[in-house]
């Protein structure tokens, strides 16, 4: 089939960007790099969803004006507050836990729905496999972010909203790997033999096929997250995504960007918090699919 | 396909031989058969852009009037702008004008759409072509270098400096750049657009900002994936090991065997990315205030210039699917071996 190339380079262009964890203490450095991101994710789901609750954190919003532009380290300020005198440390937490909260549920919608649709089409094969695939390749042919700021501009601007805007981004993109994973998978004995023993093709897919590639589906789920997060802020940036005055790192690099000569940190405090953690989920899951592929 | 008969004329007769050829050549039939096998998907793809352009909460004719429009006034607007037929006659009627070769006028400015397509694009392909051209230019050589001693120094630094680059967002890296060249160093522009006829240079400065924001993820993209599929072609290829049994140089084997062999991966990832990438352009052009093919449609999607949308829309789609085909193409070209839609074994 002429479209095979493009197809199966899909996953296979993802597996390459991590390259081989070759090196003489390869072992010891693995074992870090798994640890110390898994450490720092870890973490930054601490800050974002559990320090607002138990911890000293104030409020992201309705701060008092006479506090506003206050410098990093005041007191009772960590970072300073914003134009309006909201506290910059937790307009951070709240914000992120917006971003995670979203990167979390399209990532899941991306592994259930896209999941189900690539296993479905490659296992069964034929114009059914082929009429998925076209539609789905509407959606990769479309603009994603045209497709997104059109939604998010439609329905209004919401945490709800923007989930669904950027599923359309995540769903085709699980159902290309599901498809070329369950494609790899289909042919081997188990299947088969499931086949062979009368097991229905929904308990063939569901008991067999599924498990077997869930593995990589999370890993890519992983780097999804980093790029989901992106998005999102692209999204709060453009003034389509969290609403004002809810904070999300985005629409606070946005806010930010108008006094960049002035007080650059409002926007570079939102973006560091956005780069350590696209970072870290990167190096996660990167570390996570070497150690996957090693076995 | 069977070639013409005998009674014509010599050289009337080999042209048609020339032609039948070119016909039943693999590669025309190749290239006809995934033209007309983009036709539902871009076909898909307009739909999709009018579905979503009616479900938008309000129209044109409200947009363009504003708040203090009485409903009567819009009423009498949207008919004029043609808004008051039914979803799928203004479908249709938009299809057979494309059909026909129009795309129809924007319905806030007047102009026709190709001719804003035809002052926008070249702006955005600018900015696209001279991000391609310095993320290459740089992914290219670095990987070789990282590929030539895995775990070097060089390497090292490259795969930590590139993760860093693909992690970062490119609005984040456009106002982290506006602000060392604009604000602190002020060398470069922070915004604004000087066209290619009112001085070369002047233009060049303009784009050299927007072009890095967008490059710099993509040249660690590349880089990383360049590195690693040489590193694989080179540890486990038996066309390396013969070529090292003949003597060839480490630089000769990655030059000459890895580098035409890993191209492939390039190429494919190059073509998938573009999609992509016309999506950052709206956000880069947004920040950057440059005049093109995204900013125009963002301004579109909140006028609900429908057929300004559907007209960037089917150019995007168009380049995505052209830029696949071409990958495959290319692919020919680099490997004899790539037949064109040949049987799976």
């Amino acid at each position: 089939m002429a479209v095979a190339p493009t197809d199966v380079a899909v996953p296979g262009a993802l597996e390459a960007v991590t390259g081989p964890s070759v090196g003489p203490r390869g072992r010891w450095r693995s074992r870090l790099g798994l640890w110390i991101p898994a450490g720092l994710v870890a973490l930054i789901f601490f800050l974002c969803f559990v320090w607002p609750l138990i911890g000293p954190v104030g409020s992201p919003t309705g701060g008092n004006i006479l506090e506003a532009n206050l410098p990093i380290g005041s007191p009772g300020h960590v970072l300073g507050t914003d134009a309006v005198g909201n506290d910059e440390w937790a307009r951070l937490l709240y914000g992120g836990r917006a971003s995670l909260e979203i990167a979390l549920a399209v990532n899941a919608l991306g592994i259930v729905v896209g999941g189900l649709l690539g296993a479905v089409a490659a296992y069964l094969g034929g114009w059914r496999d082929a009429t998925i695939m076209r539609f789905l390749d509407v959606f990769i042919a479309f603009p994603a972010l045209v497709l997104a700021l059109a939604i998010a501009e439609g329905l209004g601007p919401s945490e709800v909203h923007v989930i669904w805007a950027l599923a359309f981004f995540s769903v085709p993109a699980f159902a290309r790997l599901a498809r070329a994973e369950t494609l790899r998978i289909r042919e081997l004995n188990f299947i088969t033999a499931a086949g062979l023993s009368g097991t229905g093709h929904l308990r063939t897919l569901l008991r067999h096929v599924m498990p077997n590639i869930v593995a990589p589906l999370m890993t890519f789920a992983l780097l999804g997250m980093g790029i989901i997060i992106v998005l999102e802020g692209a999204l709060s940036f453009l003034g389509l995504g969290i609403p004002p005055p809810a904070p999300s790192w985005g629409n606070m690099i946005s806010s930010g960007e108008s006094t960049l000569s002035v007080t650059p940190r409002y926007v570079f405090i939102p973006s560091i918090a956005l780069f350590i953690t696209v970072v870290s989920f990167n190096l996660l899951g990167d570390a996570l699919r070497s150690r996957w592929s090693q076995r | 396909m069977s070639s013409t008969s005998a009674p014509l004329s010599t050289p009337l007769a080999a042209r048609a031989g020339r032609l039948s050829r070119l016909a039943g050549s693999p590669m025309l039939r190749f290239v006809v058969r995934r033209l007309l096998a983009a036709i539902p998907v871009l076909f898909g793809v307009t739909l999709l852009t009018f579905v979503v352009m009616n479900s938008l909460p309000g129209d044109a004719a409200q947009e363009l009037l504003g708040a203090q429009a009485t409903p009567a006034e819009i009423h009498e607007l949207s008919i004029k702008l043609g808004l008051d037929k039914p979803f799928l006659t203004r479908y249709g009627e938009w299809l057979h004008g494309l059909v026909t070769g129009h795309l129809g006028h924007s319905l806030s400015s007047g102009q026709s759409v190709t001719s804003i397509l035809g002052s926008d694009l070249p702006i955005t392909f600018e900015l696209i072509l001279f991000a391609f051209v310095l993320s290459l230019l740089i992914a290219v050589p670095s990987a070789i270098l990282s590929a030539r001693r895995p775990g070097g120094i060089f390497d090292r630094f490259s795969m930590v400096f590139s993760m860093g680059g693909l992690s970062i967002a490119p609005y984040v890296l456009a106002l982290l750049l506006v602000w060392v060249f604009a604000v602190k160093l002020g060398i470069l522009p922070a915004i604004g657009w000087v066209p290619p006829d009112q001085g070369l240079g002047q233009n060049i400065r303009c784009l050299i900002l927007p072009a890095v924001s967008i490059a710099l993820p993509l040249m660690c993209f590349y880089a990383r994936l360049l590195r690693a599929d040489l590193l694989e072609q080179l540890q486990g290829q038996d066309y390396v090991v013969t070529a090292r049994a003949k003597g060839a140089g480490p630089w000769a084997v990655l030059m000459r065997h890895t580098l035409r062999n890993s191209a492939f991966g390039l190429i494919t990832v190059i073509a998938l990315n573009l999609g992509t990438l016309l999506g950052v352009t709206v956000i880069v052009e947004d920040i950057f205030g440059l005049p093109g093919i995204g900013h125009e449609l963002l301004s579109a999607i909140s006028n609900r210039d429908t057929p300004v949308v559907e007209g960037a829309v089917l150019v995007f789609a168009l380049v995505v699917v052209l830029a696949n085909l071409l990958a495959d193409l290319l692919y020919s070209a680099l490997d004899p071996r790539v037949r064109y839609g040949g049987s799976p074994n």
